[in-house]
């Protein structure tokens, strides 16, 4: 979601297959666009987020009585094009606040964050303007992924119909029920095709057809090349997953 | 221009938002400038009738201006900072949400003003509209700041009443020492000299231009760090 592009990256040649220089930034690892390829299928297998040694602390209280939570602690991850990664950990473990400081809604204590410009961020709780018409919502996002005007109707007609709910697109945000707030929500966050998805438990509120359907569609995705970060609890979703993180004590294991 | 216009619908299309727009200015300008004018006698101020009366109009406008700058900042804080993150930039979004604010508090101002001329008019017409529409757009940004910093609708509600209420009380008119620091302190002054049928200086012109716009940069700037993105 920065406008600027990623300054450094450090990636294992090994893993990923490629060699990276140094300036060539996260965009250069998705690639140009070409007629028959879209932009995040041309190079799959490159890191799409890199977090090294990440630590974020919430500090309460008066300063006579100063309380200090260490929630992220040293924390290293990544995320490939074409890999849909899961985050799990207990109630408070830190993965919103993970999601958070990556996008930049929350500063951080140490440690750094490559991601590219192109982001697309499903928060847990749907941020939106209760006021606003779900097309409102979509003309506004357009302009702030800096799509022109066509190809932002032709986008939100694209979610409204994948997600199955272009019958509300003239009704406001707070006429919507939970789940289709929550569709609009995750639409917001994928509409501009973006190469790194950041979701935070994106199905709350979603009936078994649409929780299937959001996974049918993370999957084609995934295949296309996008790389997927995905808050998830159930552990009967772990199988359409690639790589499991668990965070334990503010650190990232991998499962 | 798109954002600005969908910001400003989103404030209208709640319910009481056009009413209270329209209904709060005109019922004080009608009903409190008598009161101010006791108050004023009360605490040692000045304030003639048709000052008092003049001046209530400036204070409705501020006053609603004030919540109506709180409430849009606050109230859509998450999505406004979602928007930023989106690529849109922190400054791009102060400036929409702000200019739809503008919008609203210089409805207020207008109506206010009406109410003045349905109260008998004031001599100086002009001079008042700048004068009351430079008091919604100081207390917009009084609001804007405070809803750009704190989000709870209660803490936020009552730090607006508490600087509108000591500006109020502190302010040209209503006290025997007006305090220096006092917000719409010039605002006040060119209204009362418009309520007199007095003209007023350059300097007390350019001081209202000046505080004014000092006012709007602040609640831009601090909204605008408010969005931005962290790191």
């Amino acid at each position: 979601m920065r406008s600027e592009g990623v300054q450094e990256i450090s990636v294992d040649p090994t893993l990923v297959g490629v060699t990276f220089p140094a300036s060539s930034a996260l965009d250069d690892a998705v690639g140009e666009p070409t007629d028959d390829e879209s932009p995040v299928r041309a190079s799959k297998g490159g890191v799409v987020l890199n977090v090294t040694g990440l630590s974020k602390r919430f500090r309460s209280g008066p300063p006579w009585r100063r309380r200090q939570v260490d929630v992220l602690d040293d924390l290293s991850l990544e995320v490939r094009a074409g890999e849909l990664v899961g985050l799990v950990g207990e109630n408070g473990s830190g993965k919103s606040t993970l999601m958070q400081a990556i996008v930049g809604l929350l500063g951080r204590d140490a440690g750094s964050i490559d991601r590219p410009a192109r982001l697309g961020y499903c928060p847990q709780q749907p941020l939106l303007w209760d006021k606003l018409t779900v097309a409102e919502h979509f003309t506004l996002f357009a302009t702030a992924y800096s799509m022109s005007e066509a190809d932002g109707r032709a986008a939100a007609a694209s979610m409204l119909d994948e997600l199955q709910f272009a019958r509300y697109e003239n009704y406001r945000v707070e006429r919507l029920s939970g789940g289709t707030r929550q569709k609009l929500n995750l639409a917001l966050a994928l509409m501009h095709d973006p190469q790194l998805l950041l979701l935070d438990e994106p199905y709350s509120g979603f009936d078994w057809e649409t929780y299937l359907r959001f996974w049918e569609m993370s999957g084609r995705r995934r295949d296309q090349g996008m790389g997927i970060l995905i808050v998830s609890h159930m552990l009967a979703e772990r199988e359409r997953l690639d790589r499991i993180y668990e965070l334990r004590n503010g650190r990232a294991v991998l499962l | 221009m798109t954002r600005t216009l969908a910001f400003t619908r989103e404030q209208l299309r709640a319910p009481f938002t056009l009413v209270l727009l329209i209904a709060v200015p005109l019922l004080f300008v009608l009903s409190a400038a008598g009161t101010l004018h006791d108050f004023s006698s009360a605490l040692g101020g000045s304030l003639a009738g048709d000052a008092a009366v003049a001046l209530s109009a400036g204070w409705a406008a501020a006053f609603l201006s004030g919540a109506l700058g709180f409430f849009e900042a606050a109230s859509s804080r998450g999505a406004d900072r979602r928007l930023a993150l989106a690529g849109l930039g922190a400054a791009k979004v102060a400036i929409s949400r702000i200019a739809a604010s503008i919008t609203l508090a210089t409805v207020a101002a207008v109506t206010a003003v009406a109410a003045l001329e349905l109260r008998g008019g004031v001599a100086h017409p002009w001079h008042a509209v700048v004068a009351v529409i430079a008091f919604a757009w100081l207390y917009l940004a009084v609001g804007v700041l405070v809803g750009s910093v704190i989000s709870d609708p209660l803490t936020g509600s009552l730090i607006v009443v508490f600087v509108f209420m000591l500006d109020v009380f502190s302010g040209p008119g209503m006290s025997a020492n007006a305090a220096p620091w006092a917000i719409s302190r010039k605002a006040a002054d060119v209204l009362i000299a418009a309520g007199l049928g007095k003209s007023s200086s350059t300097g007390d012109w350019l001081a209202l231009g000046v505080s004014t716009a000092v006012a709007l940069a602040a609640a831009f700037f601090v909204f605008a760090l408010s969005a931005r993105p962290r790191s």
